[in-house]
C-alpha cells in the first residue's frame, strides 16, 4: 500500500511537470491487421511508447488483431465511436478503408497511415522509403563485386506495393552499373523456409555467382551458405535482429543491413499530434529514408555493435528508433506501455 | 403468447441480452448513437450471412468449414465481374456460382460418404486456391450503388441499411423453404437420419440442398464484403470460426434438427457489439480476444443451465 501511495504520488508529482496545464488531450487510435509478426510487434509498441511520451496524447487505444479489410473496417469504425482524435493505421488495403477513412476525416479525425499508403483523400501517409531501401542496398553490393559481376535478385510478395517500391530502386542502381548482371530472380513471399530452399535449389545448380540482393529474408540465406558448405559472398539484407547479429558473428560474411524500422509506426503518431497541433506537413505523404550498415569498415562494424541489443526479440528490426520523428528511450520502447487510457 | 415465448426463450434471452450490451455501450460512451448502430449493423452483414449458411447445414447434420472460403471466391467473382457486366448480373452470377459451390460440397459429402468435416476442411482449400486464381492480389471493383445500399439508414434513423439486407434476404431465402416440405425435411434429417429416411425423406437429396442454401448466403457473404471494401479479397477472412461460435450461442444444436436462424444471427450481433464494447473501453488486444471466448462459453453454460432448470420444472 506505501508503495501504491509512493507511486502514485510520483506520478502526480511527475505529470504536473511534464504535463503543463495548456498540454492537450488527445485520444488517439490505433489499426493493425497483423498480430504475431516481429515487425508489426515493434510497430505497436513504437506507437505506445511515443504516445507515453508525447505530452499531448492522453489516451490510447489499440485494435490489433488479424482480420481482413471488412474486419478494419469494424475496427475504424468504432475507434471512430470511441470519440478518438487521429487514427494511426496500416492498412490492409490502400483502397478497401475508404469509406471509414472519408467518415473519420468528415468528423474532424486526423487519419495517419503508416507503412502503406491509402487512397483517401485527407488522409496522411508516412512510411518507410522502399524505392531507397533496395536502391542503397544494391548500389553497396555492386560497388562491392568493383563494378561487375554476377548477382542473385531475391525479392518479397509480387504485386505487394512496397516490393514495386523496391524493384524500382534496385533496377535504378542496376542501371548504373552496366557490368552487374542478375543470373537469377525469385520471390521469397517474405518467407524464412521458401527462400532457404530457393537458395538451396540454387546453389544446387552451380552457377557462378558474386553476390545476393535480399528483400529482408536473409539470415536463412547466410544459413544456407554455412549449412552447405558454399563460399560465403557478399550479401544484402535487412536490419532484422538475427541477420544483423550475423553480420558480426559469421566469420568470413561480408553485408550490409539497410533499416526498415518497424518504428514508422512511432512517427506515426509523433505525425498525428503534429497535425493536431496545427503543423501538418505541406504534403500529405511523408517518406522516412533508411540508413545502411555495412560490416567491413571498422566504423560499420562500430555502428552496428552499437544496435545490438540482447533484450530486443530477435524478430524485431534493431532500429527501434526513426530518427527525428521518435521521442521514446529503448526501454520505453521494449517496455511496450502505452498511456493508461 | 406464453407459448411462442416458451418456444423461443433462447432467442428472446439472446435478445435482452443484447440489448443490456447495447445500453451499457451507450453508458461508456454518451455519443454511440444512430452512426454506431449503422457501422455495428455493417460490421455484422458477412458474419450474419456465413451464420445463417452454417447453421443451415448445422441444423441438416452437417458443419461446413468452407463457408469463409467460398465467401473469399464470391467477393473476388464479384469484384472482378461487376466492372464487365454490371451490378445486377454480377449479383445473378456470384448468387448462382455461391449456390453451385455448395451443391458442390454437398453432392462430394452424399456421393463419396465421407464425413462432412472431411470434405468441407478439403474443400476449404479448394476455394481458396479458386479464389487466388481469380484474383491473386486485391482488387476489382464493386458497383457504387452497392457500396451505398448498406450506408446509412433507411425510413428512420437508427434503421441502418445493412440491418434491414440481413432482415430481408434471411426471410426471403428461409422462411418459405422451412414451412415447406424440405424445410421439414432437413430438420428431421439433422434430428434422426434413420428415421427420416425410414419416413420417406430423401435424406442425400435433402442435405446437398442444405448445403446449396449454405452455399447461396455464402454468396450474399461475398457480396456484402464487396459492398463494404469495395474491392474483392482472395484471402478468406476470418468468417468460419466465428459463424461456427455464433451458430451455437444462436441455440442451434450442434449434431443437428433443431435451432433457427434468428438465434444465431441475434448471436452475431452480441458478439460485434462485445467487440465494439471492448474497443471503446480500450481493453488490452490480446485480452479481448480471451474475453470474447469467455463470455461465449460463459453463456452457453449459463442458457445450458437454464434450459436444463426449465425442462425439469
Amino acid at each position: 500500500m506505501r508503495k501504491l501511495m509512493l507511486a502514485v504520488a510520483a506520478i502526480s508529482i511527475s505529470s504536473a511537470i511534464s504535463f503543463p496545464a495548456f498540454a492537450a488531450d488527445y485520444k488517439i487510435g490505433v489499426s493493425n491487421t497483423v498480430q504475431g509478426n516481429g515487425w508489426r510487434e515493434q510497430m505497436i509498441c513504437a506507437m505506445r511508447a511515443q504516445a507515453l511520451v508525447e505530452p499531448d496524447v492522453s489516451g490510447l487505444i489499440v485494435s490489433h488483431r488479424n482480420t481482413d479489410s471488412a474486419g478494419q473496417l469494424e475496427d475504424l469504425n468504432n475507434l471512430i465511436a470511441a470519440g478518438v482524435d487521429a487514427i494511426v493505421l496500416n492498412p490492409s488495403n490502400p483502397d478497401a478503408l475508404n469509406s471509414a477513412i472519408d467518415n473519420a476525416i468528415s468528423k474532424g479525425i486526423v487519419v495517419v497511415a503508416v507503412d502503406a499508403g491509402v487512397t483517401a483523400k485527407g488522409a496522411y501517409i508516412l512510411s518507410n522509403n522502399q524505392e531507397k531501401y533496395a536502391y542503397l542496398g544494391a548500389k553497396w553490393l555492386f560497388e562491392k563485386l568493383g563494378g561487375s559481376g554476377d548477382v542473385v535478385y531475391m525479392r518479397g510478395i509480387a504485386g505487394v506495393s512496397a516490393d514495386t517500391d523496391r524493384d524500382n530502386g534496385f533496377k535504378r542502381a542496376l542501371a548504373e552499373f552496366s557490368g552487374i548482371n542478375v543470373v537469377h530472380e525469385v520471390f521469397t513471399g517474405w518467407q524464412q523456409d521458401q527462400g532457404k530452399q530457393q537458395i538451396f535449389d540454387f546453389l544446387a545448380t552451380g552457377i557462378h555467382f558474386d553476390g545476393v540482393w535480399t528483400s529482408g529474408i536473409d539470415n536463412v540465406i547466410v544459413d544456407a551458405f554455412v549449412e552447405s558448405g558454399a563460399p560465403l559472398v557478399p550479401i544484402v539484407g535487412a536490419d532484422n535482429a538475427g541477420f544483423v547479429q550475423y553480420l558480426t558473428a559469421v566469420d568470413g560474411l561480408e553485408g550490409a543491413a539497410v533499416t526498415n524500422p518497424g518504428s514508422v509506426g512511432g512517427a506515426g503518431i509523433a505525425l498525428a499530434v503534429d497535425i493536431l497541433n496545427g503543423n501538418a506537413p505541406t504534403e500529405t505523404t511523408v517518406l522516412v529514408d533508411p540508413v545502411l550498415w555495412e560490416n567491413t569498415t571498422a566504423d560499420g562494424r562500430a555502428v552496428i555493435e552499437a544496435a545490438q541489443n540482447p533484450n530486443l526479440d530477435p524478430e524485431w528490426p534493431v532500429s527501434v528508433t526513426v530518427p527525428g520523428w521518435t521521442d521514446y528511450s529503448m526501454d520505453q520502447i521494449i517496455a511496450c506501455k502505452g498511456p493508461s487510457s | 403468447m406464453s407459448e411462442l415465448v416458451r418456444k423461443n426463450t433462447w432467442t428472446l434471452g439472446l435478445l435482452a441480452l443484447f440489448l443490456v450490451l447495447l445500453a451499457f455501450t451507450k453508458t461508456i460512451q454518451t455519443n454511440f448513437g444512430v452512426s454506431g448502430l449503422e457501422s455495428l449493423a455493417r460490421a455484422a452483414l458477412p458474419f450474419a450471412f456465413a451464420t445463417a449458411g452454417m447453421a443451415v447445414v448445422v441444423i441438416v447434420g452437417g458443419i461446413d468449414l468452407s463457408v469463409a472460403s467460398i465467401m473469399a471466391v464470391c467477393s473476388v467473382i464479384a469484384a472482378v465481374s461487376m466492372p464487365v457486366v454490371g451490378g445486377v448480373a454480377g449479383i445473378l452470377i456470384v448468387l448462382t456460382l455461391g449456390t453451385v459451390m455448395g451443391a458442390i460440397n454437398g453432392g462430394v459429402i452424399v456421393a463419396t460418404k465421407v464425413p462432412d468435416i472431411v470434405v468441407t476442411l478439403a474443400m476449404l482449400f479448394v476455394w481458396e486456391g479458386v479464389a487466388l486464381l481469380i484474383l491473386e492480389t486485391p482488387g476489382g471493383q464493386a458497383s457504387d450503388w452497392l457500396q451505398a445500399s448498406i450506408q446509412g439508414s433507411i425510413f428512420i434513423p437508427g434503421l441502418p441499411k445493412a440491418l434491414l439486407v440481413i432482415a430481408i434476404v434471411v426471410s426471403v431465402v428461409w422462411l418459405p423453404i422451412r414451412r415447406s416440405q424440405l424445410g421439414l425435411s432437413i430438420y428431421a434429417t439433422g434430428s434422426h437420419e434413420i428415421a427420416a429416411f425410414r419416413s420417406g425423406v430423401s435424406v442425400g437429396v435433402t442435405r446437398i440442398w442444405a448445403y446449396s442454401i449454405c452455399g447461396l448466403f455464402c454468396g450474399f457473404g461475398g457480396l456484402s464484403l464487396v459492398s463494404l471494401t469495395g474491392i474483392g479479397e482472395p484471402v478468406p477472412g476470418p468468417y468460419l470460426l466465428a459463424s461456427v461460435a455464433a451458430v451455437v450461442l444462436g441455440g442451434v444444436v450442434l449434431g443437428g434438427g433443431r435451432g433457427g436462424l434468428l438465434g444465431p444471427i441475434i448471436a452475431v450481433f452480441v458478439l460485434r457489439i462485445i467487440r465494439t464494447i471492448l474497443t471503446l473501453a480500450g481493453v488490452d488486444p490480446n485480452i479481448t480476444t480471451i474475453i470474447e471466448g469467455t463470455v461465449m462459453v460463459s453463456v452457453v453454460m449459463l442458457a445450458a443451465i437454464f434450459t436444463y432448470r426449465g425442462g425439469r420444472a
